[in-house]
């Protein structure tokens, strides 16, 4: 029996866990009791996280098409097929015609090498990552207003909020170590304000519920602002300091109506008035929503970061923005410049500046123009510019987002796949790498809350199985690079010379304590609890006047309710490793298996109105198309709304017709279907 | 029961007597921070060795009821199957188990080997199994916040089902045999004959102990009686059930939860195994049928049946022992703050509200 | 004396299948060893078997032969992924079976007494057994009545028992359907089954009598209602429940319910420990 502490890989809390082995075999988990992040709690997948790492149905051989179908070959033939077929596709259509896609689930150091070697070695920045398609909005609003792209604040730090408003996000069942925190940091007297537009476990708890019409966030932020504002409980010597634009926003806010933005949005004026005040009289409070889709407006988060800097609510333990990431490493791959645009460090392609200073750390030369993004490639392979894919763990085909990415894979000349199991994504795949999985590779880990931790190997991996990481390194070599890296912990030293904010950051640091907060520099290697502290390199901030606010979306007689496509909320994109464990898959599948046909979800006084019964046939009907799905009748969500989960792919297509792509929310109607 | 006394440097010599006789000598140890884990003592870890620290969260239970272990192996060649079930029988002895962790085994003794059926697998591990109990003395380190022995009546020290138990005098370790295989150890010099000043050191450290308990709940049996006679009102089970957040920690982590649930993996083209894997009735799958039934759905008839299962006379009186030893491990794993204790308080409070609600 | 292992599936031999209704079929088998065949015919009515499908699962089904017969064999309607794995078997595959487990139906402390079944759709499986051993036992017991429902009469389980129920002098059996197609031809009663109760020339006795009910929860209230109008005392209502549950020995604690684990305390209970156990039925 041995005992090794770890990151858990599950979702962006990150949190310490020990794993139990016996043999080369994980046979146990716990939680650490001191791991400032979950400090002895772990959710019901850290529970089980053991016997995902034993599923014994994983790929143990390099697979390679041939005649039509995957067979298993050498490692030697896979890699010199993948080189063979990159150079010639390299050389017949330029590099252009080369995508690498990753999943936000990936290493820092995997994705550091995946993006060097597209940018270095094949000379496209045609890089990203799977969750770019709704995360990078967030991310670039923060970098926008706030200059750096991340949770400002630490989770432990929620112990110390006054004031925690929770906006949309469904803590309890998505990051449930963070849903925990909260309710015990309001136990301990925070005031907890929880705003959405369905009930959750995390509301049940809250002071102020503000349930509200979707797509109506930014409305109801703006009005919290008009009330500060009118109450003039604006944090002047802050703004004046620190932030820009505030006139303008200003006159913006100015020109609101507090009753009428309450009814459109649906909530009661003194709510939204006591919840400003509340945030507003403070002496720290907190902002959590999460980069998810989950029908964010576009212009919300703006709204958000506007009321946190009119109140100052920043630079301080205990307030702050959370962004709150679901994928694992969606922060470490955004930070590793898997992004079109961005290079590592966030520093623009199209900035010569930015670009020289990696071009010359790598002594090679980028391509100085952005390249396409995740959903380019796959959507219509960047309208059939694109020739190969590579997919390291990302698997497009079974996440419902981009319905036409089967369609796109299957038409590519190479698509290379690095993964653990035989995904759906695989079908469409020439050749599949079968790579090491958590607990048989030491490598990092961002979490939401800037940490950057190591996840430490516990047990070897199968005969010939490499992390994937090694092989990019194989690729690279492969296509006459020379790359040396004997370690993860080599790729973390280069991560500190490409990234500033990591520049202290290597592994000898890293495994001390808990990992280190970004930004580890070597003049601060013991990395940051909270951004923007006094006494820390000032920093400017500024405010986005939102002039229009989104509104709701127009219901009419015809179409009375507004559906929702909601995508997180069952966890789809865990599915690959939830179904590995028999108590994970029970509990993340039960509702697919009690409406195996898919379901929506209606609020139970709506089923009344429209005399449906729950699990009943229902035709829901768009403008622009309609579909055939089971009610599910409940009354988490709110009255006048239909909640479509991601992963019914087919209900999503049939709905949104011809209508604009990415809209999130639709007028609907509902009718009977005859059995 | 006999006592003898030893030095303070002898302690770990009992570890070495129990090698001698084929014993994995498994020990908490401190990793980082306030964490803490069982691990075999070796040469290399010896020098770490600590009786007095924070008693591992991940419970000791697992020795004898590990968190997933293999059934049986099911082959098939030419048509027929080879069913072959796979045991452990191999000796081990835990060394500075805590009272409330004796309990804890004892209890699962009485559930898988009490009644009609008996588990074979928790029975070959079972009586290979040597128990060192060190009596809890040391505030900070021994006990914790959330310990609350002293109202289940588990510990500080426990009164029997272990083989040995160690206590710290100062400069001296009483050490009390529980079997005979614990007495026969005995025969070793280094135990000598204690006193009635060492006895009565005992109970003047026992006594002072008792004070430094911070979670006395008496209120506890009371507790009992509330949800054996179903008076818990619905709306506390509700209160409880909306800060539950379905994680199962306090079930696995629990020294006296016995449930678990069993699947089967590939894990060769002809051949399958059988795991069992702890469950826990937090979850909402726990009793979900076949075909969608689903008689306990809301999360707060899931709470409600955690606390009656462990707290109903019923049961106590069934297994001769209640399904709670105070060790406060539910509660440190809990998101929302709603292990045994707070349980108990909450019960407590909701009772008062309703007697002056029906002044 | 060495502890026997309560969680080693024996292997089975799978003789036959017949169909019953749509994905209800019946599914005869022996076990490769004899001692173990001679030893499970040891079943009493109402108890159950654990099936093992390696690779897939676990699951408990009732034994619907009485032990008076000759066979032994499993109805199971495919809804899960192991009994939907039951259904791909062929004759002569292998699988697992352990058991029997639970109570049973105390038949011998029903001697004497009239025995009423009332079984709706496949709630049938488990009285079938109780039926067969108390008319293959047809002086031991009063007299014996069967009220037996389905949807529709395709959805009728057992029809050659059936036919052979409804013409045998010792037992009135009496059949009923919700609803019928056009195609079908039945020419029986229509109504849920507790209508039947009222039937001229039905006449239930209430003394001495043991009523025996199960069938879909909705159906299950209604029986029972109409059973405690007609004056029985709810102990002598007996049902058996059904629970997601691994083990069948009270040890996985998946079925455990109020004060009772449905596997080792049940499954058989009477109406009166029902209502105590305070869960949906």
């Amino acid at each position: 029996m041995a005992h090794r502490l770890t990151t858990c890989t599950f979702c962006g809390v990150g949190c310490g866990l020990y794993l139990e082995t016996s043999g080369n075999r994980v046979v146990g988990v716990s939680p650490s009791m001191s791991h400032p992040a979950n400090e002895g709690r772990i959710c019901v997948r850290g529970w089980h996280v053991h016997e995902v790492i034993d599923a014994p149905d994983r790929l143990k051989k390099p697979l390679l098409r041939k005649n039509g179908r995957l067979e298993e070959v050498t490692w030697d033939e896979a890699f010199g097929f993948i080189a063979d077929r990159l150079k010639v596709i390299r050389d017949t259509h330029g590099p252009e015609s080369i995508a690498f896609l990753n999943s936000p689930r990936c290493s820092n150091e995997e994705t550091y090498l995946l993006q060097k070697l597209a940018r270095a070695v094949m000379k496209t920045n045609n890089v990203d990552h799977g969750a770019g398609v709704y995360s990078n909005y967030a991310l670039n609003v923060l970098l926008k207003m706030f200059g750096t792209p991340g949770t400002t604040n630490s989770i432990q730090g929620l112990d110390r909020s006054d004031v925690i408003i929770v906006s949309g996000v469904d803590l309890g069942r998505q990051l449930p170590t963070i849903g925990g925190r909260v309710i015990r940091a309001k136990l301990k007297g925070a005031k907890l304000i929880v705003m959405a537009s369905r009930r959750h476990r995390v509301a049940e708890s809250a002071d102020l519920f503000l349930l509200h019409k979707p797509g109506t966030v930014s409305m109801l932020f703006g009005a919290m602002a008009k009330v500060i504002v009118d109450h003039g409980l604006v944090n002047l010597p802050f703004i004046r300091s620190r932030c820009s634009s505030y006139e303008a926003f200003l006159a913006s806010v100015r020109s609101r109506d507090l009753l009428a933005t309450a009814e459109a949005c649906g909530v009661p004026a003194d709510q939204i008035e006591a919840a400003a005040l509340e945030y507003a009289r403070a002496a720290s409070a907190a902002i959590l929503y999460t980069t998810g889709i989950e029908a964010r407006e576009h212009d919300s988060v703006e709204a958000m970061v506007n009321l946190c800097l009119l109140c100052g609510q920043i630079g301080k333990d205990g307030g702050g923005i959370f962004s709150l990431t679901e994928h694992n490493n969606l922060q470490g791959v955004c930070d590793m410049g898997m992004l079109p645009e961005r290079l590592p460090g966030y520093g623009m392609v199209e900035d010569d500046g930015a670009r020289r200073a990696i071009e010359e750390m790598w002594d090679t030369s980028i391509p100085p123009r952005r390249g396409m993004s995740a959903s380019w490639v796959l959507s219509h392979r960047g309208q059939g510019a694109v020739r190969a894919v590579w997919l390291c763990r990302y698997d497009p085909a079974s996440t419902a987002f981009i319905s036409e990415a089967g369609e796109s894979l299957r038409q590519c000349d190479l698509v290379a796949v690095q993964a653990v199991f035989l995904t759906e994504t695989c079908k469409y795949a020439h050749v599949v790498l079968p790579t090491a999985v958590f607990g048989e590779e030491r490598v990092t880990f961002t979490s939401t809350e800037r940490r950057i931790q190591i996840a430490d190997k516990v047990i070897d991996p199968p005969a010939g199985i490499e992390p994937a990481w090694q092989q990019l390194v194989r690729v690279a070599r492969a296509m006459g690079a020379e790359w040396k890296y004997d370690s993860a912990a080599d790729v973390m030293d280069e991560i500190g010379a490409a990234v500033p904010f990591y520049s202290g950051a290597n592994y000898e640091n890293l495994s001390h304590d808990y990992g280190r907060q970004w930004p580890c520099t070597r003049e601060h290697p013991m990395g940051t609890q909270f951004l923007f502290a006094p006494g820390h390199p000032s920093q400017s901030f500024t405010f986005i006047p939102i002039e229009k606010p989104a509104r709701p979306v127009v219901t009419n007689d015809e179409y009375p309710l507004t559906l929702i496509f909601g995508h997180s909320l069952y966890y789809w994109h865990q599915n690959v490793l939830i179904k590995h464990s028999e108590t994970l898959k029970r509990e993340y599948r039960m509702l697919l298996l009690d409406y195996p046909d898919g379901f929506v979800e209606i609020n139970t006084s709506d089923a009344k109105r429209y005399n449906i019964r729950d699990g009943e046939k229902i035709r829901l009907r768009t403008t622009s198309g309609s579909c055939v799905t089971a009610a599910r009748v409940t009354p988490e969500v709110m009255s006048g709304t239909v909640y479509v989960p991601y992963f019914v792919g087919q209900v999503l297509r049939q709905l949104r017709g011809d209508q604009e792509k990415g809209a999130q929310l639709l007028p609907v109607r509902v009718e009977k279907e005859a059995a | 029961m006999k006592a003898r006394i030893i030095d303070r440097d002898d302690v770990l010599k009992i570890a070495d007597l129990l090698q001698g006789q084929g014993y994995d000598v498994i020990a908490p140890f401190p990793g980082r921070g306030r964490d803490t884990f069982f691990e075999s003592i070796s040469d290399e870890n010896r020098q770490r060795f600590q009786i007095h620290l924070p008693n591992p969260y991940y419970p000791p239970k697992r020795f004898v009821f590990p968190h997933m272990e293999r059934l049986l192996t099911v082959r098939r060649s030419n048509g027929d199957l080879l069913i072959e079930p796979t045991y452990r029988e191999s000796k081990r002895a835990l060394f500075g188990i805590r009272s409330c962790d004796v309990a804890g085994i004892y209890h699962l003794d009485r559930f898988y080997l009490g009644r009609e059926y008996h588990d074979i697998y928790y029975e070959k591990r079972r009586r290979n199994l040597f128990l060192v109990n060190v009596v809890c003395t040391v505030p900070g380190a021994d006990i914790n916040n959330e310990c609350f022995c002293l109202c289940t009546d588990t510990g500080p020290a426990a009164k029997d089902h272990f083989d040995l138990q160690l206590m710290d005098l100062g400069d001296e370790f009483m050490v009390v045999a529980g079997t005979p295989a614990g007495e026969a150890l005995f025969s070793d010099s280094m135990f000598k004959r204690g006193s009635e000043a060492h006895r009565e050191k005992r109970v003047a450290i026992l006594n002072e102990v008792r004070k430094q308990f911070k979670k006395t709940t008496s209120w506890f049996s009371a507790t009992v009686r509330y949800v054996s006679q179903g008076a818990v009102l619905d709306k506390t089970w509700e209160e409880i059930g909306n800060r539950c957040l379905e994680c199962g920690g306090c079930t696995y982590v629990c020294p006296a939860c016995t449930c678990f649930t069993v699947s089967d993996h590939q894990t060769g083209s002809d051949e399958i195994e059988r795991v069992r894997i702890w469950d826990a009735c937090a979850l909402a799958g726990f009793t979900r049928m076949a075909g969608g039934h689903n008689p306990r759905r809301a999360v707060h008839d899931r709470r409600n049946r955690r606390f009656f299962r462990k707290l109903a006379h019923y049961f106590i009186q069934r297994e001769l022992s209640m399904a709670c030893v105070g060790c406060g491990r539910c509660a440190a794993v809990c998101h929302g703050d709603v292990g045994m204790p707070n349980v108990v308080e909450m019960i407590r409070r909701a009772s008062l509200e309703s007697d002056t609600h029906a002044d | 004396m060495p502890t026997e292992n309560i969680y080693l599936p024996k292997t089975a031999i799978l003789d036959r299948v017949t169909d019953e209704i749509a994905e209800v079929k019946t599914f005869h088998w022996h076990f490769e060893d004899e001692a173990e065949q001679k030893a499970f015919k040891k079943f009493r009515p109402g108890q159950f078997a654990q099936v093992s499908l390696f690779g897939v699962g676990e699951f408990p089904t009732s034994l619907p032969p009485s032990p008076t017969e000759q066979e032994t064999f499993f109805t199971v309607r495919s809804v899960g992924s192991c009994t939907s794995a039951l259904h791909q078997l062929k004759p002569g595959d292998k699988f697992g079976v352990r058991g029997p487990y639970g109570n049973g139906f105390p038949m011998d402390a029903y001697e004497g007494k009239n025995l009423v079944f009332v079984a709706g759709g496949i709630g049938l499986i488990p009285l079938r057994s109780c039926i067969v051993y108390a008319l293959n036992n047809r002086d031991k017991y009063g007299r014996i009545q069967i009220f037996y429902g389905s949807k529709t009469p395709s959805e009728l389980m057992y029809v050659a028992n059936l036919r052979e129920w409804e013409q045998a002098t010792a037992v009135e059996c009496s059949l009923t359907v919700d609803r019928t197609c056009p195609t079908d031809v039945w020419t029986g009663n229509i109504g849920v089954v507790g209508s039947l109760f009222k039937k001229p020339g039905v006449g239930i006795p209430v003394e001495n009598t043991i009523a025996f009910v199960c069938g879909p929860p909705v159906m299950f209230r209604f029986v029972i209602n109409d059973l405690i109008d007609l004056g029985f005392e709810e102990r002598n209502i007996v049902s058996t429940l059904e629970r997601y549950m691994k083990c069948g020995v009270g040890k996985c604690g998946h079925c455990c319910i109020g004060v009772a684990y449905v596997c080792t305390d049940g499954p058989v209970f009477t109406y009166e420990q029902i209502k105590k156990l305070g869960e949906d039925i």
